[in-house]
């Protein structure tokens, strides 16, 4: 179910009538659990099965982990827990990339394999809730969480609506110690989530699918050479609209978990404002960020060992992490990029830390142009379906197609300059602080002339449901 | 003795990758936080949200009366799901109409069940090509119902990964994938798609208002041309009438309209980046491949016992001069009969199905489609042998 549609809307209003009606947590918790279900199946009702039985597994397995006696033993039951979950995942999602990728390699030593082709269909959210799942075991072995004895709490925490198909990636740590004691119903909290999702909307319908989506679709999808100003203007254009597609989602998650009383984390802090790339981490889809480096990287060492083996650490780390927005080889390029790009920090870090120019504001600014100019070259990979686009696009980038085509009106350029302008000035000014601080500093007329617009700009939009794209890893 | 865990890590040579303890530190700081709580903007939220429901509803009763006032009705839009759930209906001897948009608004359903006995399903779409409905009912089992394809060359013969063929196999691929929540919301969406105008998606929203903005493009730019406004409506049948504001002889949207089909339905430019024989040569074996795959794909809908009848619905003015021209009769319409050994009834050759008059030189109007409907049921009929 998409929060772009009309089904959304019927289903978010009956839910929470329902559930702020009932006083009996229980029941209310049930309530959440049943709907979370029905959200799920409504996109294809066989796979709330799967995601019933691996979340049953890590209970069980989370509580073996939990009275397990010896660490040997735990060990056990936690490698038990990863390689169940990884194997789910591998199975629906790397399936076929794993087996085109053994045809290739053995037809290196000349052996002729034509592996069949698994018809599988990918679970819609597959590597977001599998991630929900493992994090609980995970923190059960490092000792940060006690198993929960409730096994409706950990359903629940694993596959709660808002955040269960495309993030943010919620801990089982962050949510079930709010599935202790229910919330009360607040206005001020139920309202401000209704603004969030409102807020969450309008960057996916209105800035991502309606003004951006069209000319970086035009630009990737295009099969010959292209000019440098409308390559650009389409790599720009991916830019804005995967920050606004996956922000819009998360700040949607954000707002309905709030109307139902629960708090989510953010997941999007101003990214395109970052200086650097350690930075950039920080701002963008943290939820994943903070998971890799809580369970890959600082158990691989972090920083904590030889300045080549945390390079090589952080390179290992974000090779895995473009693997896990999907199984294609450009997203390991896009993965591999990032990790080159966070070396390279390091790097400068170490030669020029102590210079005096180098935490100057002209200096800072640089970096951040160079920063937008370095992830924007790397969504090249992210974006393109195969390396004959991703190669095309970067050489009509540089200006290898002097006398290419130009295929972009000029009205979707100017929709693309508005756009990119208007949302690095908002990340600019707000780099340092957050969208709560922000609203309330403003004027009580600016909030509601504000959320009145991107209201009437949703309706004015009709958002054709485009899928979120996330939704694909 | 060392464990198995230990050897296995050994022997890999993996890195400590989940083996290792969290370090004191790490338990503390490292572990998620047990207690979050987001912080709430301390503002009026009450006064504002009433503030902004009394807008919104205001801003939307306005809209939705100046777009009245400017000649704008409701109706459903034909997205895919309403298409898909027509094409659920289909049963095994279904009778079925495919094809472009011809075929979508000439054809009256009343008139169809009166002369065949039938109510066929309205599966045509606006600027679509029947070649992959028609394959895929093909690729059904049980289908051997009737099939009534409306050909328009360009688009019948469009080929694959261009706009029309895309619109068939989006249209195909939704049927078989269209999920219990895309099907909810087309129910959802029928009351207020019948009711409000201004839910209009290929007219009325905010991207194609910013279409509409006259922005001059750079000299060479390949931008696409422009789609025809709203002149039509559609009911839960997919049942496709044109309005009366168009229908009216010398207005002033349907001439608007026939200056748009030009651009429309005239050949793109081979693209820069292939030669252009290359080009031509590909466009041939695309073309010819489309003749090949119709022709197996009828063969199998035969072979269960279905039959096919493809018609080639009125034209008329400068759109008709341009089809001529440019996908003549002899190049596309004969070959094709020849090639499926299907039949076909070609408006021109009967003089009953020849004196109508396209007023945006592509369709009819509603009430001259179902006269013509009246009169192609004989015809019809004596095609198909029933």
């Amino acid at each position: 179910m998409l929060f772009n549609s009309l089904t959304f809307i019927v289903f978010f209003v009956i839910v929470v009538m329902l559930y702020w009606s009932i006083a009996s947590w229980p029941l209310r918790k049930n309530i959440l659990v049943v709907a979370s279900y029905i959200f799920y199946g409504a996109w294809n009702p066989p796979f709330a099965a799967l995601l019933f039985s691996t979340t049953a597994m890590d209970f069980w397995l989370g509580r073996q982990i939990g009275k397990a006696k010896g660490s040997r033993a735990k060990r056990a039951w936690l490698v038990a827990s990863v390689c169940m979950n990884l194997s789910m995942l591998g199975f629906f999602k790397y399936g076929n990339f794993l087996l085109q990728n053994f045809q290739w390699l053995v037809a290196r030593v000349g052996i002729i394999y034509q592996p069949p082709h698994l018809d599988i269909l990918l679970p819609v959210g597959i590597s977001f809730y599998t991630f929900h799942s493992l994090s609980y075991t995970l923190d059960i072995y490092r000792g940060v969480l006690q198993p929960t004895r409730s096994l409706r709490d950990f359903i629940l925490a694993v596959s709660f609506f808002p955040q269960l198909v495309a993030g943010p990636i919620v801990r089982a740590g962050d949510f079930l110690p709010q599935l202790v004691r229910p919330q009360p119903l607040r206005t001020g909290q139920f309202l401000w989530g209704l603004a969030l999702m409102t807020l969450g909307l309008f960057e996916k319908i209105v800035l991502a699918d309606t003004l951006l989506s069209g000319s970086a679709d035009r630009v990737f999808g295009y099969a010959g050479p292209l000019v440098a100003l409308d390559s650009w203007a389409g790599v720009i254009a991916f830019a804005g609209q995967i920050f606004f597609d996956f922000a819009g989602y998360s700040t949607c998650a954000i707002g309905a978990a709030l109307t139902l009383g629960f708090h989510l984390k953010d997941n999007f802090r101003f990214p395109y404002a970052a200086i650097g790339f350690s930075d950039f981490w920080r701002r963008w889809h943290i939820s994943l960020s903070t998971f890799l480096r809580d369970y890959l990287y600082i158990p691989l060492g972090g920083n904590q060992v030889r300045p080549f083996r945390a390079a090589l650490n952080l390179v290992i780390v974000m090779f895995l992490g473009g693997l896990w927005h999907g199984a294609a080889w450009t997203f390991v390029v896009w993965g591999l990029l990032h990790g080159s790009y966070l070396v390279i920090e390091r790097i400068c870090r170490i030669l020029f830390e102590d210079r005096s120019w180098a935490n100057n504001l002209a200096t800072r600014i640089l970096a951040g142009v160079a920063t937008y100019a370095a992830v924007s070259i790397a969504w090249v990979y992210f974006r393109a379906s195969d390396f004959t686009i991703a190669s095309r696009m970067l050489a009509g980038m540089f200006g290898q197609h002097a006398h290419g085509d130009a295929i972009l009106s000029t009205r979707e350029m100017l929709q693309v300059a508005f756009v990119t302008v208007g949302m690095i000035s908002v990340h600019c000014s707000l780099r340092d602080s957050n969208i709560e601080t922000a609203v309330a500093r403003l004027p009580r007329w600016a909030v509601t002339a504000a959320w009145a617009l991107m209201a009437c700009a949703i309706i004015l939009t009709q958002g054709a449901s485009n899928a979120f794209i996330y939704f694909q890893f | 003795m060392r464990s198995f865990i230990s050897n296995f890590k050994e022997r890999l040579r993996l890195p400590r990758l989940f083996f290792r303890k969290p370090s004191r530190a790490e338990q503390i700081h490292g572990g998620p936080p047990m207690e979050f709580e987001r912080p709430i903007p301390p503002i009026q939220w009450r006064g504002i949200t009433v503030v902004v429901v009394v807008i919104v509803i205001a801003a939307s009763a306005a809209w939705e009366l100046y777009v009245r006032s400017i000649g704008y009705g409701p109706t459903l839009n034909d997205g895919e799901d309403l298409w898909t759930l027509r094409r659920r209906s289909v049963t095994p001897e279904s009778v079925v109409i495919i094809g472009d948009s011809r075929g979508w608004y000439d054809v009256d359903l009343d008139e169809m069940e009166k002369g065949l006995g039938k109510r066929p399903i309205q599966l045509a779409m606006g600027g679509g090509c029947g070649y992959p409905v028609l394959a895929d009912l093909a690729k059904d089992e049980t289908f051997h119902g009737t099939i009534i394809c409306s050909v328009v060359p360009r688009l019948f013969f469009a080929p694959p990964g261009t706009p029309p063929m895309e619109r068939g196999e989006k249209a195909v691929k939704r049927f078989h994938s269209q999920t219990p929540a895309q099907r909810a919301s087309q129910y959802f969406a029928f009351p207020l798609e019948e009711r409000v105008a201004f839910l209009k998606q290929e007219e009325l929203t905010l991207a194609d208002l910013l279409q509409r903005l006259p922005i001059p493009n750079r000299p060479g730019a390949l931008v696409p041309p422009r789609l025809p406004p709203y002149f039509g409506t559609i009911d839960r049948e997919r049942r496709a009438r044109m309005i009366e504001e168009c229908a009216r002889p010398g207005s002033e949207l349907a001439k608007r309209i026939q200056q748009i089909w030009i651009p429309l339905f005239t050949p793109p430019p081979p693209p820069s980046y292939i030669p252009r024989e290359q080009f031509m040569a590909k466009i041939g074996e695309a073309i010819g491949g489309r003749f090949r795959d119709t022709a197996a794909a009828i063969e199998k809908i035969r072979a269960r016992g279905g039959k096919i009848v493809f018609v080639r619905f009125p034209h008329s003015g400068g759109l008709k001069e341009l089809e001529d021209r440019d996908t003549p009769r002899e190049k596309t319409w004969d070959p094709l009969l020849k090639m499926t050994g299907a039949p076909g009834i070609y408006y021109s050759d009967f003089p009953d199905l020849s004196g109508f008059n396209c007023p945006e030189w592509s369709h009819l109007s509603a009430g001259d489609s179902v006269e013509f409907s009246k009169r192609l049921v004989p015809h019809l009929r004596a095609a198909l042998k029933m």
